[in-house]
């Protein structure tokens, strides 16, 4: 598993077809082929860093969500200590999983085969007829990833164990992107409260961390919305011509990108859609805790558009999971990003955007899905190459060492990719 | 009386529906769906103050707590017609051949009075459906629909049934979804 070469010169591979990727370009196997997508779940699901979920999630004692890293599945909860765990979802005894709710609160997970029942810790509590029992109950907690560590609630996770700190694996540009979706709210808080929806799609999870930083295809693709909806923040950003739009393409490093949306808008607050005076007292209250200069950055700018390498995105008033099913299926998880500290009114605002642009039924991401599904479908057996230079030679890099561009240039593909190639290299 | 229509909507005996007249109202829908014949789908809501519900689980919960599939009012609703009309709408271009079977059609309230919570004359029925759609915009692959549709049901000045609200509950909806971008 460990022979994919993916930056040799030649084609050449422990599967004998071709390498995978090089500066600009990928091969369709890298979406298809089943070695490649095994080798993924070892490599950046395994022994990288994921994102499992924000705790606000799971504010009270008990409460859980399930979640998987890479295939394993998982139970984020609050344990009663008030510090979240991340605890194994499968029975220390004969690895039953201990509950199949998407979320919920428990005093204690209980398996429904044999009745072994574990504390919110993650430690045995007791077992059926003990008198048989040859393991020791303080050898049977529940298993736990190597490492969980959170940064502003979010948090991750590394099964192995083996990955670092999380503070390397964020860097300054990760960290920076959360600093920045938290301070959007009056307290530094998410609200991360209205549930999650799946879009299953029959395409590769990568397909998502592309189509979701891709600035190029919102004039094509998604014109159908554009043209029953005009007056939206992406007209000025990045509809409205190529020598014209003024929106970025930026490349973070460590495979954590983001387009840039916010340097074309037109207009403060035009990532909310609503005048100033509908949210004074958001406005007011940003100052406060901010100052004037920061607030109205903040309220120009909104909340980035971004990809936390691998799984998690940053989509404006969204989060999204990029959960990889099999080479060709995916589940593209995303929920509100509901702030603390704010007016329900400005929650409900959130809320209906990200029902309108989100998921199996939104006006966007249904689109994505069929191109994805579409690419999916041309790679075929053979795979095929896939272009990713566009913009290579108007790109540069800023004085903060990251590569930048044009909105539509694939820059964000660029920077997903070569960290992948690093990831994936034997 | 209005003798244009033959109907007086002064006289509550005449707001009640039949099963049959609910039944054939909502095979009409269907059908409608199923041919993707958007305007003419449309035509059969009520102007105002309507609600097109797909909730992300069983319809017992806040919808302005908690997300939901689909929670359109009559603007959004337009815009998803007329999106689907651009022939742009690539989840839906070409639009999925489908059929649906309507089933277990309950008249829950005739409209004899009013409905609990809903204005007076609001006719509320159920049904079960089972819906195959064939997804060929990509994919290709014949997907399976199942769930249980409540509508409340209203008369239209001339008599007319017209869809107020509508609620799909689909049995898999706490779960992820395929693309749904035709109307359910």
């Amino acid at each position: 598993m460990s022979g994919i070469d993916v930056t040799a010169e030649q084609p050449v591979t422990v599967t004998g077809r071709h390498r995978y990727t090089d500066a600009d370009r990928v091969n369709g196997l890298a979406y298809s082929d089943p070695d490649v997508f095994e080798l993924e779940l070892h490599r950046i699901f395994t022994d990288g860093w994921v994102f499992v979920g924000h705790d606000s999630e799971i504010p009270d004692v008990g409460d859980f969500v399930t979640r998987r890293l890479g295939h394993d599945p998982v139970i984020m909860l609050r344990d009663r200590d008030r510090s979240v765990l991340v605890l194994a979802n499968r029975c220390s005894h004969r690895g039953v999983t201990l509950t199949q709710a998407p979320n919920g609160n428990a005093r204690s997970f209980q398996c429904i085969f044999h009745g072994w029942t574990y504390g919110l810790d993650g430690s045995l509590k007791g077992v059926p007829q003990p008198g048989g029992m040859e393991m020791s109950k303080s050898d049977c907690s529940l298993d736990r990833p190597g490492q969980v560590t959170s940064y502003r609630g979010f948090v991750f996770a590394n099964q192995s164990g083996t990955a670092g700190t999380l503070d390397d694996h964020l860097g300054t540009g990760g960290r920076e992107l959360l600093d920045w979706v938290c301070d959007l709210s009056p307290i530094g808080e998410l609200d991360i409260s209205a549930g999650w929806l799946g879009q299953d799609v029959a395409s590769n999870w990568k397909m998502w961390a592309e189509s979701d930083l891709d600035g190029y295809h919102l004039g094509t693709l998604h014109n159908s919305l554009w043209s029953v909806v005009p007056d939206t923040q992406y007209g000025p950003a990045v509809l409205a011509g190529e020598s014209i739009v003024k929106a970025t393409t930026r490349n973070r490093g460590g495979g954590h990108v983001e387009l840039e949306f916010w340097r074309g808008y037109d207009r403060q607050l035009a990532w909310l859609g609503v005048p100033r005076e509908r949210v004074a007292d958001y406005c007011e209250a940003l100052t406060e805790r901010h100052g004037r200069e920061r607030a109205e950055e903040l309220l120009w700018m909104g909340p980035p558009h971004a990809l936390i390498f691998p799984n998690l995105f940053l989509g404006e008033m969204n989060l999204a999971i990029i959960d990889p099913i099999a080479p060709d299926r995916t589940v593209h998880h995303h929920t509100p990003l509901l702030l603390a500290g704010v007016d329900p009114s400005f929650n409900l605002r959130v809320l209906r955007q990200s029902e309108a642009a989100m998921g199996p039924a939104g006006f966007l991401l249904p689109d994505d899905a069929a191109a994805a599904e579409r690419m999916q479908v041309a790679f075929g057996q053979s795979g095929g190459w896939m272009d990713m230079s566009r913009g290579r030679s108007r790109e540069r890099i800023d004085e903060r060492g990251h590569v930048v561009s044009h909105v539509s240039d694939e820059v964000p593909g660029r920077g997903f990719w070569g960290h992948w190639a690093q990831v994936m290299a034997p | 009386m209005n003798t244009a229509t033959g109907f007086d909507a002064g006289r509550s005996d005449l707001h009640t529906a039949t099963l049959e007249e609910v039944s054939q109202f909502l095979y009409r829908e269907a059908r409608y769906a199923d041919d993707s014949a958007y305007q003419e789908w449309l035509a059969l809501w009520d102007d105002t103050d309507i609600v097109y519900w797909v909730p992300s689980g069983k319809a017992d919960y806040d919808p302005d707590t908690r997300i939901s599939y689909i929670n359109d009012n009559r603007n959004r609703l337009q815009t998803r017609i007329r999106q689907l009309q651009t022939g742009q709408r690539y989840a839906q271009t070409p639009a999925s051949p489908m059929r649906r079977v309507i089933s277990n059609i309950e008249l829950l309230h005739d409209g004899g009075g009013g409905a609990e919570g809903h204005g007076a004359h609001e006719i509320v029925t159920a049904s079960n459906f089972v819906l195959y759609e064939h997804s060929i915009q990509a994919s290709d692959q014949l997907r399976l629909w199942v769930g249980r549709s409540t509508h409340r049901l209203r008369r239209r000045p001339n008599g007319e049934l017209c869809i107020g609200a509508k609620t799909v509950e689909l049995v898999n909806a706490t779960r992820a979804l395929p693309t749904l971008a035709f109307l359910l």
